[in-house]
C-alpha cells in the first residue's frame, strides 16, 4: 500500500510552541494518515517524546500500524483505554503500553499521563489524545467538555504539547465548541462527507 | 536500625529546614490543596474505606519527611509491620534504608501493647495514659516530627467509653502539638459518602485539627479513588473531591470532574 | 505399629517385675509394689498428704538420671527441703513449672510497670522499633512435659504433681490425649508414672477418662474425726490384681513419711 504523509502538517507544526494545544481534525478514512503525519514530525523533526492515549483502538493495533509503515514508536508510551474491557486484552508484549480500566476513568488517564511524564527523560514532550469522538461514546457531554478543559490546561501549565485528534461530525456540539475554544491551533483535515 | 541511628537523627532534625508554619507533606498535589501544607503540629484524621489508600498515603507522608531529614514514626495496628513493609516496598518511592537507618521508625502496636502489659481487650484510664505517655516518650526521645498511627480505629475499639476516647485523642493531640509533631491518625470507615460519619466513633472528627476523607466514587460500574480535605484548622483549603492514583512514585491527585463526582443517577447519561 | 524394645536380662533382674512405691508398708499391701509399665493416677483432696506421697514415690530413684519429678506448685527450695528432711536422694531430675511460669509472667509484669512509670529510654525505643513480633509468653508446657517424659529410657520413674496446671491452661481433650500417649510410652518402656490430679473442680468426664487410661487409680482423702484429721488412700483400680483394691488409713511420720496404719478391704 502506498502511504503518503501530509507534509503540510509538518510545516504547520513547526510554527507552534510547547504550551500550545492543537486540535487535529480528521475523517474516519484518513485518521491514521493524519495521525502519522502529525506524530512523525514531532518524534523525528522536533525529537520529542510523549504519551499516546488510545481510546479509539487498542494500543497494539496502533503500534502495529506504525510498524507497518516502518516507524518505530518504542520510545512513545501508550495508555490504552479500550483493551481492559476485553478479556485477555491486557496480555501484551509491549513494555510501553499501560492500561487504564475504562475510558470513563478520565481522571485516571490524566494522572497516569502525568506519572509517565514524570518518569520519562526526554526534554520535550507531547500528549496525543486519540480521540475526542471515541471518548464521547462513553462520557457525558458536560463531563467530557470539563475534562478537555482540565486536560489542556494541565499540560499547557507543564509545557507539554497537547495534540487532540477529533472527528468533528462524530463529536457532540457542546464538546466540539468547547474544544474549539480551548485549543490554540487547528489542523483541519476533516473530510466532507457526501451523503 | 543500626546503632546510633536514632542519635544521628536528632542532630539531623535540628538542622532541618522546616522553620515555616507548615509541614510540607511533599505529596504531589496535596500541598496545593492545603495551600502550602498541614499547619505544623496538627493532628489530622485520615478517614477512609478499606483499600482507599490510607496506609500508602500515610507512608508516603513519612517518606517525604525522611527525605528532608525529619525523624518519622509509624505505629501499625491494622497489619503486622513485616507485612506492611513487604507491601510498601513494592512502591519505588519507598526506600527500606530509611527504616534500617532509623529515619522511619516502624512500631508494631501489638508489641507496644505487650510491653506495657496491655494485652487485654479493654483499656481503662490508666492504660490510656500509659499509651499516651509511651507514644509521646518515643516522639520526644527520637525527635519525631511526623507521626502516623495506622489505625486509631482498632485502638479506640479497646476504649469502651466515648469520653475516654475523647480524652485520649485530645490529650495525645495536645502533647504532640507541644512537641511540634505533625500527626496523621488513620481511621477506618465503612462508607465515605456525604452523610456518613468521617470516623468510626464520631468523636475523633470533632477533636482532630483536620479531616481528610478517602474513598471511592462509582462511575458507571467503575471505582475511582478520591481524596477530599473536609476540614483543616489554620489554613484555607480546597474542599473539592480529588481523584487519586497510587503510583510507584507516590500518591498523585487531580481535581475530580465536577460532572463526574456524584455517583447518583442524576450525573449519569441523559439526565 | 509397635516398636520392639529388647530388655537386657541383667537389667530385668536388677529392676524386677515390680518397683517400690517408696512406702515399704504400702509395697507390702500391694503384694510387692507397683508392676513395671504402670501408669497411676491419684485423685487428691487438699490436705490429704498426696504431695508428700508424690515425692516419696520418686525417692527410690533406681537410676537417678532416669528419674523425673515435675512440680507445678512448688519451688526448687521447698522440694529440696522435703527431700533433705527424709534423706531422699537429691540427684534426681526436677522441673518446677509453676516457678518457671511465675518467673516469666512476673518478669513481664515488672518490666511493664517500669515502662509505665519511668517511660521508655532511647535503648528501649530502639529495641521496640526492632521487635516485629509479640514474644510468645504462652509457652506450651504441655508439649514440653510430654516430650520430656517420652525422652526417658527403659525403667524410668516419673511423677507429675499436678495435672491441674495443664487442665487449667489447655483444652482438657489435649491433656487427656497426652496422658494416653504417656501411658503407652510407660508401658512399652516398663517405666513407672504417677500423675496427681486434684478432685476439686475436675469435670466428671475427665476423671472418668483418666481412670480408664490408668492402670492403677488412687484416691487421697481427708476427713475430721472429732478434733483429728484422718488421711486415707483408696486403691480403686489395679489392673490384673483385684485383691489389691483396699483402703488404707495413714499418718505422716518424721521417720517414714507416709505411714499406712490400718487397712480395709473393699468388698
Ligand atoms: N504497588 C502498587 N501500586 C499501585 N496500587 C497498589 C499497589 N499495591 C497495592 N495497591 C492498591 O492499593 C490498595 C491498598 O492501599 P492501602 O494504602 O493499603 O489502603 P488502605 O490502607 O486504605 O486499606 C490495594 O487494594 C491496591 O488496589
Ligand atoms: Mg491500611
Amino acid at each position: 500500500m502506498m502511504f503518503e504523509l501530509d507534509q503540510r502538517i509538518a510545516e504547520q507544526l513547526s510554527t507552534i510552541s510547547l504550551n500550545s494545544s492543537v486540535q487535529v481534525r480528521c475523517g474516519n478514512s484518513n485518521a491514521f494518515m493524519v495521525t502519522a503525519s502529525t506524530m512523525l514530525p514531532l518524534m523525528q523533526m522536533f525529537e520529542m517524546g510523549g504519551v499516546y492515549i488510545s481510546a479509539s483502538r487498542g494500543a497494539v493495533e496502533i503500534i502495529q500500524a506504525f510498524e507497518s509503515i516502518g516507524v518505530d514508536v518504542s520510545n512513545i508510551q501508550f495508555i490504552d483505554l479500550v483493551s481492559s474491557g476485553i478479556l485477555g486484552g491486557t496480555d501484551v508484549n509491549y513494555p510501553n503500553i499501560h492500561f487504564v480500566d475504562s475510558p470513563i476513568m478520565l481522571e485516571s488517564v490524566l494522572l497516569r499521563t502525568l506519572y509517565i511524564l514524570r518518569t520519562t527523560n526526554t526534554q520535550r514532550n507531547f500528549v496525543f489524545l486519540d480521540s475526542v469522538n471515541a471518548l464521547a461514546i462513553y462520557n457525558e457531554d458536560r463531563m467530557l467538555a470539563e475534562y478537555l478543559h482540565t486536560f489542556i490546561n494541565t499540560f499547557r501549565q507543564r509545557e507539554v504539547l497537547s495534540v487532540i485528534l477529533n472527528v468533528p461530525d462524530q463529536t457532540p456540539p457542546l464538546v466540539l465548541s468547547n474544544l474549539d475554544l480551548y485549543c490554540t491551533d487547528l489542523v483541519d483535515r476533516g473530510q466532507v462527507v457526501i451523503h | 536500625m543500626n546503632s546510633g541511628g536514632l542519635g544521628e537523627l536528632i542532630a539531623v532534625q535540628a538542622a532541618s529546614t522546616y522553620s515555616r508554619d507548615r509541614c510540607v507533606t511533599g505529596i504531589h498535589g496535596l500541598d496545593e490543596i492545603l495551600r502550602g501544607g498541614i499547619p505544623y503540629g496538627s493532628t489530622v484524621l485520615a478517614s477512609g474505606t478499606c483499600g482507599s489508600g490510607k496506609t500508602t498515603l500515610g507512608m508516603e507522608f513519612l517518606v517525604r519527611g525522611a527525605l528532608a531529614g525529619e525523624a518519622c514514626a509509624h505505629f501499625t495496628a491494622t497489619e503486622p509491620s513485616v507485612k506492611l513493609l513487604e507491601n510498601i516496598r513494592q512502591y519505588a518511592f519507598f526506600d527500606m534504608n530509611m527504616v534500617d537507618t532509623g529515619l522511619i521508625n516502624v512500631f508494631d502496636m501489638d508489641v507496644l501493647y505487650s510491653w506495657l502489659g496491655l494485652d487485654k481487650s479493654t483499656f481503662d484510664l490508666d492504660d490510656v495514659h500509659a499509651l499516651i505517655k509511651s507514644i509521646t516518650d518515643i516522639v520526644n526521645t527520637i525527635g519525631v516530627t511526623r507521626l502516623v498511627i495506622d489505625s486509631v480505629t482498632t485502638l479506640c475499639y479497646k476504649i469502651k467509653s466515648e469520653q475516654l476516647i475523647r480524652d485520649f485523642l485530645f490529650t495525645l493531640g495536645k502533647k504532640l502539638a507541644t512537641l511540634g509533631c505533625t500527626t496523621i491518625l488513620i481511621s477506618e470507615i465503612t462508607s465515605a459518602t456525604e452523610n456518613a460519619h468521617w470516623s468510626s466513633f464520631g468523636v475523633e472528627e470533632a477533636i482532630a485539627d483536620g479531616i481528610v476523607v478517602m474513598g471511592d466514587v462509582e462511575r458507571m460500574g467503575h471505582l475511582l479513588r478520591f481524596l477530599q480535605v473536609v476540614k483543616m484548622r489554620g489554613t484555607a483549603h480546597s474542599r473539592a473531591k480529588h481523584a487519586i492514583e497510587l503510583t510507584p512514585l507516590g500518591v498523585m491527585l487531580t481535581p475530580m470532574l465536577k460532572w463526574g463526582a456524584q455517583s447518583d443517577k442524576a450525573s449519569r447519561w441523559g439526565a | 505399629m509397635r516398636k520392639n524394645i529388647t530388655f537386657d536380662q541383667e537389667d530385668e533382674d536388677f529392676f524386677g517385675q515390680v518397683g517400690s512405691f517408696g512406702v515399704p508398708k504400702f509395697d507390702n499391701e500391694m503384694h510387692g509394689g507397683v508392676p513395671r509399665g504402670f501408669t497411676m493416677v491419684a485423685f487428691t483432696e487438699t490436705g490429704s498428704g498426696a504431695e508428700l506421697f508424690a515425692k516419696q514415690f520418686i525417692s527410690p530413684a533406681e537410676e537417678s538420671e532416669n528419674t523425673l519429678y515435675i512440680s507445678t506448685n512448688e519451688a526448687q527450695p521447698e522440694i529440696v527441703r522435703v527431700f533433705n528432711k527424709y534423706g531422699w536422694p537429691l540427684d534426681v531430675n526436677v522441673r518446677t513449672i509453676g516457678e518457671e511460669y511465675n518467673a516469666n509472667v512476673l518478669e513481664k509484669e515488672l518490666l511493664a510497670s517500669r515502662y509505665r512509670l519511668e517511660g521508655f529510654r532511647l535503648e528501649d525505643i530502639q529495641r521496640l522499633a526492632q521487635t516485629r513480633f509479640v514474644e510468645d509468653s504462652t509457652q506450651d508446657y504441655l508439649t514440653e512435659v510430654t516430650n520430656e517424659i517420652m525422652a526417658l529410657g527403659p525403667y524410668f520413674r516419673a511423677g507429675i504433681d499436678s495435672l491441674d496446671f495443664f487442665l487449667q491452661r489447655d483444652d482438657p481433650g489435649r491433656v487427656v490425649a497426652m496422658i494416653r500417649m504417656l501411658q503407652a510410652h510407660t508401658q512399652m518402656y516398663r517405666g513407672l508414672l504417677l500423675i496427681m490430679v486434684s478432685v476439686n473442680g475436675l469435670p466428671a468426664s475427665v476423671r472418668q477418662e483418666l481412670s480408664s487410661i490408668a492402670d492403677m487409680v488412687l484416691t487421697f482423702g481427708v476427713r475430721t474425726i472429732g478434733s483429728d484429721f484422718e488421711t486415707s488412700m483408696i486403691v480403686s483400680k489395679f489392673r490384673n490384681a483385684p485383691e489389691n483394691l483396699k483402703m488404707l488409713v495413714f499418718r505422716v511420720t518424721p521417720e517414714e513419711g507416709i505411714t499406712p496404719e490400718t487397712v480395709e478391704r473393699i468388698a
